[in-house]
């Protein structure tokens, strides 16, 4: 079933995750959120705040980092997510990446270097993440 | 935008807001809108828990301690990260206590100029008195 921290190497790559992130999506995400600023629904009103057009919420780059660590280590495995929001990021395709940097074989833990890329390719957050195996 | 500042405020506990009860309903809702597909999130029943990142949803009465230098309003930051350590999971009928506290504030020096960092660190604990989550929430000034 799941994955074990026997199975676990320093250097090991999660899976990639591709997604596409609509509009509308990002919305309502931010209605569920109660994150409801112009910024996060309309591209008009991000224009005027200086954006390039309407952006996602940076914990919703988060949630998605959660769901690939979670995809791959297991509900409830996450112990700790730190992350930069380094660029915006816009609706549209992206990349969710993640790296084993890290074993602690006393505690069963793994350190992750967890990121989020654009359709550019480009790192618009990056981050660690600890994560236990039971 | 250099600040000179009171560091006798860090650690200073600005807000507290007891938050009713979540419901199963705003768990699912939340997973959902995230485009989360696990059932241990998005199927009500004795196994839903919330997503991990449920823990941001919740918002204080007061998003920045006063007495903060001029320049440094909440409306002016930017988000520029977030630490989330995890504890317990929320499970429906859960009431979070949210304490919010001035943890740090420092400059940084890069190719567009200083900026300044204030860091809140936000606890949310259950009715139980257990950790929930402990958020450190990185505003950036220019």
């Amino acid at each position: 079933m799941g994955r074990t921290f026997a199975d676990v190497e320093e250097g090991d790559e999660l899976p990639p995750s591709d997604v596409e992130l609509g509009a509308e999506q990002i919305r309502a995400y931010a209605g569920a959120a109660g994150m409801w600023a112009p910024r996060f629904t309309d591209d008009e009103a991000a224009r005027l705040e200086g954006l390039p057009g309407m952006i996602a919420p940076g914990v919703l780059s988060m949630g998605l980092l959660v769901d690939l660590v979670e995809g791959w280590a297991g509900v409830g495995s996450l112990r700790r997510l730190g992350t930069t929001f380094r660029g915006v990021v816009r609706p549209g395709r992206l990349r969710l990446c993640g790296a084993v940097t890290q074993r602690d074989d006393a505690a069963r833990t793994v350190e992750l270097d967890v990121w989020l890329e654009n359709g550019d390719g480009e790192r618009s957050v990056i981050g660690t993440a600890t994560v236990a195996f039971g | 935008m250099a600040v000179s500042f009171d560091r006798a405020l860090i650690g200073h506990e600005f807000d507290v807001v007891e938050h009713p009860p979540v419901t199963a309903e705003q768990l699912v809702a939340f997973a959902r809108a995230l485009g989360t597909t696990d059932p241990a999130y998005t199927e009500p029943g004795p196994e839903l828990r919330a997503h991990p990142t449920y823990c941001v949803r919740f918002h204080g009465r007061r998003p920045y301690p006063d007495r903060l230098p001029s320049g440094l309003e909440y409306r002016r930051g930017m988000d520029a990260g977030k630490d989330v350590e995890f504890g317990v999971p929320i499970r429906p009928g859960d009431a979070i206590t949210q304490r919010s506290t001035l943890h740090d504030v420092y400059e940084k020096t890069g190719r567009s100029g200083t900026m300044t960092f204030v860091v809140l660190r936000i606890t949310l604990t259950n009715q139980r008195g257990e950790r929930v989550a402990v958020i450190d929430n990185r505003f950036m000034h220019r």
